[in-house]
């Protein structure tokens, strides 16, 4: 038996779709298999909200009169990108403040932008014939401004490691405060819930897949970067930092409830998002894929105190490391983790009463991920 | 009872045996979590005791009588719920497991009987969630 994307939009649109969650559908699947699940299912919706360094903002400002081309553009002090046209700029996620070290960047712009809340603009440029300005200071809304998108090159990772500290001294890193003698380890995933681990080989997710970005609309524009295939998998997925997404969306329709900004001591400024996405059950391999759950999946512990060559430690499962503790050669290390599973959760139960209620409908990539992806690294120059 | 205290001395009654007298004449049992010292002789000391109700009260008024300011901390620990985004980034630094995932719903909480003030979770919060008031 196979369903259609058609089929499952007719059946949203008339209020007849069954969906479940990434974490509701484990039972089911166990209760019931693959084949008659697949048969009860339309739609299984995952959720993870997790720090993504890789997001940002693109905004176009407007044109003040008389217009300028901002080359140096400041939002409540933080650096945005000054290289596009005029009135366009790009505001990364980890972009500082000047000077730094107050706690606050491009990630905190962005979730100030989404609470409505007022951001001062400070802009130079040349002035030139056709842009004769050379300065403006005002404040900006999201109201006030034209568009304004969050396009985040890399989020979503497919798993990813267990950070511990074998050293003397206490790490700060961006998988949190590591205590030294591995007193505690940390860990980022969503887990059963986690979008790419319910779709481990992107047969349904793919360019043009509409998606929850951050309490509004959003899409999967492109591969994420650092796009990997190679991964060992267990249980048919992989043990690691795997597949990733580009994503995009309109931050007018975002809720700050899934936004936070964030000061990561010792590391820097990052932005927490949530994301979910719909995965319409296709066919029973579809379904059994949706079907696994924090037991199935595991991720390596690797020590942070090493600045290269990181080698897995031990494997551990997420039922594991969701107890809150581990054992290491006879220790007991505490766990945490490092995403929200109580977010996750909020994002995956939101997208689905969405679906239920007709108010979201699936849209078939019209272009599929990569099937193969491998890592480059970066030669030094040796000057 | 179980109860913590910010006790502050000065140089007036910095060489007085604190701990012992609240074993001795009070039949507390305390357990120092923290304690500082300036170069003038000030400082304070942030203590647990556990005893009798009767026993913790009057221990400590003998503690002010004879000049130390105590303060009982109640609420030492702040936890501000709307800004937590139940990440989990304090939970695994905290020493005593004061933090924690609610089991059901796995929003973080905070235990502020069990919280020792050591201020670990601090800067393990990446939006300044939690705040420690002695």
């Amino acid at each position: 038996m196979a369903k259609t994307y058609e089929e499952i939009n007719n059946r949203i649109k008339t209020g007849e779709a069954v969906v479940m969650t990434a974490e509701e559908v484990v039972d089911l699947v166990r209760e019931k298999g693959a084949e008659r699940a697949a048969e009860e299912v339309d739609v299984v919706t995952t959720g993870t909200f997790g720090a993504m360094c890789s997001s940002g903002a693109f905004l176009n400002l407007g044109h003040a009169d008389p217009p300028i081309r901002m080359t140096n553009i400041r939002l409540n002090g933080v650096e945005a990108y000054g290289g596009l046209a005029a009135v366009d700029t790009y505001i990364g996620a980890t972009s500082l403040i000047d000077p730094p070290g107050t706690g606050y960047g491009g990630a905190h712009v962005i979730e100030d932008l989404i609470a409505g809340k007022k951001v001062h603009l400070v802009a130079t440029g040349p002035g030139t014939d056709c842009y004769v300005r050379k300065s403006i200071e005002t404040n900006i809304s999201l109201d006030d401004i034209n568009e304004a998108y969050l396009y985040n090159p890399r989020n979503c990772y497919q798993n990813y490691g267990i950070a511990t500290n074998t050293s003397d001294r206490t790490l700060y890193t961006y998988m949190g405060k590591l205590l030294p003698r591995m007193k505690n380890a940390t860990y980022s995933s969503a887990g059963t819930l986690s979008p790419l681990l319910n779709d481990p080989h992107l047969d349904t997710i793919g360019m043009g897949t509409r998606i929850f970005l951050a309490g509004g609309e959003g899409y999967v524009s492109w591969q994420g970067t650092q796009f990997k295939t190679t991964v060992e998998e267990v249980n048919g997925v992989p043990v690691g930092g795997s597949r990733t997404l580009a994503v995009i969306g309109d931050m007018k329709q975002m809720d700050p409830k899934f936004v936070r900004g964030l000061d990561i001591t010792g590391y820097g400024i990052s932005l927490a998002i949530g994301i979910g996405i719909p995965i319409p059950i296709l066919n029973a391999d579809i379904m059994r894929n949706c079907a696994i759950s924090d037991e199935d999946i595991y991720a390596e512990m690797v020590d942070y105190s090493l600045p290269s060559g990181r080698k897995c430690m031990q494997r551990y499962n997420y039922a594991q490391l969701r107890t809150g503790k581990i054992e290491y050669e006879g220790k007991t290390i505490r766990t945490s983790s490092m995403s929200s599973l109580a977010g996750a959760r909020k994002v995956a139960n939101t997208l689905k009463d969405w679906i239920e209620h007709g108010e979201f409908l699936l849209n078939e990539p019209c272009l599929s991920l990569p099937k193969e992806g491998k890592l480059k690294g970066l030669k030094d120059g040796g000057q | 009872m179980e109860a913590k205290y910010r006790i502050d001395f000065d140089e007036g009654n910095v060489l007085e045996s604190v701990t012992y007298t609240l074993v001795s004449e009070y039949d507390l049992k305390p357990n120092i979590l923290r304690a500082d010292i300036t170069g003038d002789g000030s400082g304070f000391m942030l203590l647990s005791v556990i005893g009798d109700c009767d026993d913790v009260i009057l221990g400590m008024n003998y503690l002010r009588e004879i000049g130390f300011k105590v303060k009982e901390l109640k609420g030492h620990i702040s936890h501000d719920y709307e800004r937590c985004w139940s990440c989990g980034a304090c939970v695994s630094v905290c020493p005593t497991r004061s933090i924690y995932h609610e089991e059901e719903t796995m929003l973080v909480k905070v235990n502020t009987k069990k919280c020792i003030a050591c201020g670990s979770c601090l800067n393990a919060c990446s939006v300044k969630a939690i705040q420690l008031e002695l």
